[in-house]
């Protein structure tokens, strides 16, 4: 007899924290977190920058 | 202006200084989904360490960010004491903790840390989520609380993926 499936894991949190963003980042090397973010964070700044610094 | 975390944590650690990662981008690289738009560091302040890190600092055109008009730079004596100095650099901003939370200095904080491989060779200490998820808990801002959630998320998360 197969064994059963395990329960599916949430993708959120009680409070309403993205638990699958969390997997997903810890499935990264440090190194590779740390680029992202990096990418992330200037994109953003760019973004900010094309309006106006608002 | 762009930031080059990598580039700022490459400066300190080519230099020699001896320093931990804490705040935002320490939870960063411990896996936690959150933004930073400043590198936190706790920095070793013997003698030696400070003369290091100033070396650093100037190579980086280091300000203090409050007043960057005024183009006021760290000395030893900023660098030697137990506060907090908002810099801000040719890589981007900048924060020396001294100490943090009750009076943890890099001593302190140096067994709640971790070698950390950042790439291109490049191997720093990083604050361990448990000791971050504590220091958030006692600092108890505004700022501390909107992210304690996904740090004890992450440090949930990351247990759970080690017994899995």
């Amino acid at each position: 007899m197969a064994a059963p499936n395990p329960a599916p894991l949430p993708d959120y949190s009680d409070d309403g924290v993205d638990l699958s963003l969390i997997r997903w980042m810890l499935s990264l090397t440090p190194a590779e977190r740390l680029q992202f973010h990096e990418q992330h964070l200037n994109d953003i700044l760019a973004i900010r920058e094309l309006n106006g610094g608002a | 202006m762009e930031r080059k975390f990598s580039a700022l944590l490459r400066a300190l650690h080519e230099n020699g200084v001896e320093f931990i990662l804490v705040g935002g981008l320490a939870g960063v690289l411990n896996g936690a989904p959150i933004n930073t738009f400043d590198v936190d560091i706790v920095h070793a302040r013997t003698p030696e360490n400070v003369a290091r890190l100033q070396r650093v600092l100037e190579s980086l055109d280091a300000v203090f960010r409050i007043q960057p008009d005024r183009r006021l730079r760290p000395d030893a004596s900023h660098l030697k004491g137990p506060g907090h100095l908002n810099l801000l650099t040719s890589q981007g901003p900048l924060d020396l903790l001294g100490t943090i939370g009750s009076g943890q200095s890099y001593q302190d904080l140096l067994p709640h840390s971790a070698d950390v491989n950042i790439g291109g060779g490049i191997r720093i200490r990083v604050l361990d989520l448990e000791t971050l998820v504590a220091l958030k808990e006692e600092l108890g801002g505004d700022k501390d609380r909107a992210m304690l959630s996904i740090l004890r998320q992450t440090l949930n998360e990351t247990r759970n993926k080690e017994v899995r």
